[in-house]
């Protein structure tokens, strides 16, 4: 019985979804076959009469194609768990000039909607992936979509054939459920490999994918290191430069008063040691800020260890490699663990954090989970703290996945490959 | 006191020398490297040592890695670290084995030549003599600690000064207090702690050291 019960299942799940694909796929051939009754319609006689449908049969392919494609692969994701990555252009960001207009990267427009506006059809139109989708919508109706229409032509079949008064007519109808029922869980099959065959980038677009994403980062890094650079020269300037120029005075002035006011000299020196000891305080946390010393003396492990007594949270350490990787990449890994702590505190009001480090993976990728118990609710906001983490690490190839629901806990892991000893 | 100096910055090491030499010690030995450091500290067994933490060769913790290497050697060899910056990690793994005779300081804390040179007495005493920015790193790192919330502002900085290794008698000057009202103070924030009072400096100071440093 229950066997019974998981057949009927299956063959009604089958039934749908191969009726899905079969209008998904015979879409662009319905567009089709619109077009020719409207020029037969309107009779061939007259050859311009063709024009007005010929029109409507190369736009409705060319507007339909992308979503016919975007569904398919949204189907075959859901059914299969196979994920045909799309491999669309994207559009770059949009910024304002000091002009005052916006730049798309193709023109300037003199508003934010206009340079939108611009931007989306320009990569629209110049995406190499419309060749591809264009010819997936030619392939999919003589493959898939026939396939996946058998079950309901079948049905089709029965209801025309057994309304006949012919013998011949009424067998055909008899048979024809049967084929359906037997075809139906098959059915829509096909359109899994057809997919992962035809919708997949090609290797030309990911290659130019991977150089837009190669190129955006370097932009970063470069941006990135120049700010890094002004904030350092701007707290030397400020700070250290300032003091050692009121200590070189103080000096010069007690050096005046030692013959005739001691007193006043002697507290003049005073002031120039307090004012030593202040700027070399300043220099302490900036260098800090540039490369902790902890993490050229001892590596990684070390420094985050040396990180979660100086933090304000209590901070559990585990990691299981007790090896130097290379200077830039701990350094990375090194800010992105202090920067997520810091988030912890400031932003999720956590209580405690726990930090793991290990290498996993048959390429001994570097591994760093950053977890609290605060309220959770963090996400990569595009130009906040996790976005630009995510960004740094991407330079070494890295990846960070943020798991952060409303009420938390907050568990952020980032993964950077890394060939070390 | 025979004292080894082992510092890697000619101005420096010139700059201490002459430093402790002006107040009567005598400097039987400077080390620029860590593995000299450790030969000379094997060698001479000074009375104290003052050591950097960063060192040739390999440029990273060399000094403190000599001076842990050494103690172990010469269980309370009396060192005292100076750095230019502080680690709570350092100051737990040098006050790990208990012992004593312990300094951990900036390299800025020679600025005050006679606070110094006190510390470095201390340390050469089997004591232990803590920079105010490691005591200030301790305090603020033990985030769970209720207890500690329960001090008074006035038991607060009695129990930093005591974990910087001074005597009550040094305090109650730092203070301007009499040596009974810091004894008083010691009394109350000891039993507000939980720790037994020692009469000898050294171990108090460990107590509340090792206090702080509970993880």
């Amino acid at each position: 019985m229950r066997l019974l019960g998981t057949w009927v299942a299956r063959v009604g799940e089958g039934f749908v979804r191969a009726c899905v694909v079969a209008v998904v796929g015979l879409l662009v051939p319905g567009v089709w076959a619109v077009a020719v009754a409207w020029g037969i319609w309107w009779g061939a006689g007259n050859p311009w009469s063709w024009v007005a449908p010929f029109v409507l049969g190369c736009v409705g392919t060319l507007a339909l194609s992308r979503p016919v494609c975007r569904t398919v692969r949204f189907l075959v994701a859901k059914w299969t768990a196979t994920v045909v990555p799309a491999g669309y252009r994207r559009a770059g960001p949009v910024t304002r000039m000091s002009t005052g207009y916006w730049w798309n990267g193709f023109s300037y427009e003199r508003t934010r909607r206009d340079a939108l506006m611009d931007q989306k059809w320009r990569v629209r139109l110049s995406d190499p992936a419309n060749w591809r989708d264009l010819r997936f919508v030619g392939i999919v109706p003589f493959t898939a979509g026939v396939v996946a229409a058998v079950p309901a032509a079948g049905v089709a079949a029965a209801v025309v054939g057994l309304g006949q008064p012919g013998l011949g007519a009424r067998i055909g109808g008899a048979l024809a459920p049967v084929v359906a029922v037997a075809v139906a869980p098959y059915a829509w099959r096909p359109v899994e490999p057809l997919a992962v065959r035809f919708l997949r980038p090609s290797s030309a677009m990911a290659l130019a994918d991977r150089v837009d994403e190669l190129t955006a980062q370097r932009a970063d890094a470069t941006i990135a290191q120049a700010a890094e650079i002004r904030r350092i020269e701007r707290d030397l300037h400020d700070g250290a430069q300032a003091r050692l120029v009121v200590l070189g005075l103080s000096l010069a002035t007690a050096e005046k008063l030692m013959e005739t006011d001691p007193d006043q000299a002697r507290s003049l020196m005073r002031e120039a040691r307090i004012g030593a000891a202040t700027s070399l305080a300043e220099l302490r946390e900036l260098v800090r800020g540039i490369n902790p010393p902890v993490l050229n003396d001892r590596g990684l492990v070390d420094a985050v260890r040396a990180l979660a007594l100086d933090t304000p949270l209590e901070v559990t350490v585990s990691a299981d490699v007790l090896l130097h990787l290379d200077p830039p990449i701990e350094s990375a890994v090194y800010f992105g663990v202090a920067e997520l702590i810091t988030n912890a505190v400031k932003h999720a009001h956590a209580t405690r954090a726990h930090v793991s480090l290990a290498r996993e993976g048959t390429a001994a990728d570097l591994v760093a989970v950053v977890e609290d118990d605060g309220r959770g609710g963090a996400e990569a906001r595009s130009g906040g703290g996790i976005d630009g983490l995510r960004r740094r690490l991407a330079a070494f190839g890295g990846t960070l996945d943020v798991s952060s629901p409303a009420g938390g806990p907050t568990l952020v892991r980032m993964t950077v490959p890394c060939e070390s000893s | 006191m025979r004292i080894v100096v082992a510092e890697d910055l000619y101005l420096l090491r010139d700059g201490m020398v002459r430093l402790i030499e002006a107040y009567g010690h005598q400097v039987v030995a400077t080390a620029t490297t860590g593995p000299e450091t450790l030969g000379a500290l094997l060698t001479w067994r000074p009375d104290v040592a003052v050591v950097d933490v960063r060192m040739p060769p390999t440029q990273s913790d060399e000094g403190l890695r000599a001076a842990l290497t050494a103690r172990r050697e010469l269980p309370g060899l009396p060192v005292l670290i100076l750095s230019q910056y502080v680690e709570q990690l350092y100051a737990r793994e040098l006050l790990a084995d208990g012992a004593g005779g312990i300094g951990y300081f900036l390299k800025e804390s020679v600025f005050d030549a006679d606070q110094f040179i006190d510390a470095l007495e201390r340390v050469a005493d089997g004591g232990t003599a803590m920079d105010p920015a490691v005591i200030a790193k301790l305090l603020a790192g033990a985030p769970s600690n209720r207890r500690l919330d329960q001090l008074t502002e006035r038991e607060h900085s009695v129990l930093g000064l005591m974990a910087e290794g001074l005597s009550n008698q040094a305090i109650s000057k730092r203070l301007f207090l009499s040596e009974s009202a810091i004894s008083k103070y010691t009394t109350s924030l000891f039993g507000k702690l939980g720790i037994t009072d020692d009469d000898s400096s050294n171990r108090r100071v460990l107590a509340v050291l090792t206090y702080l440093n509970r993880p």
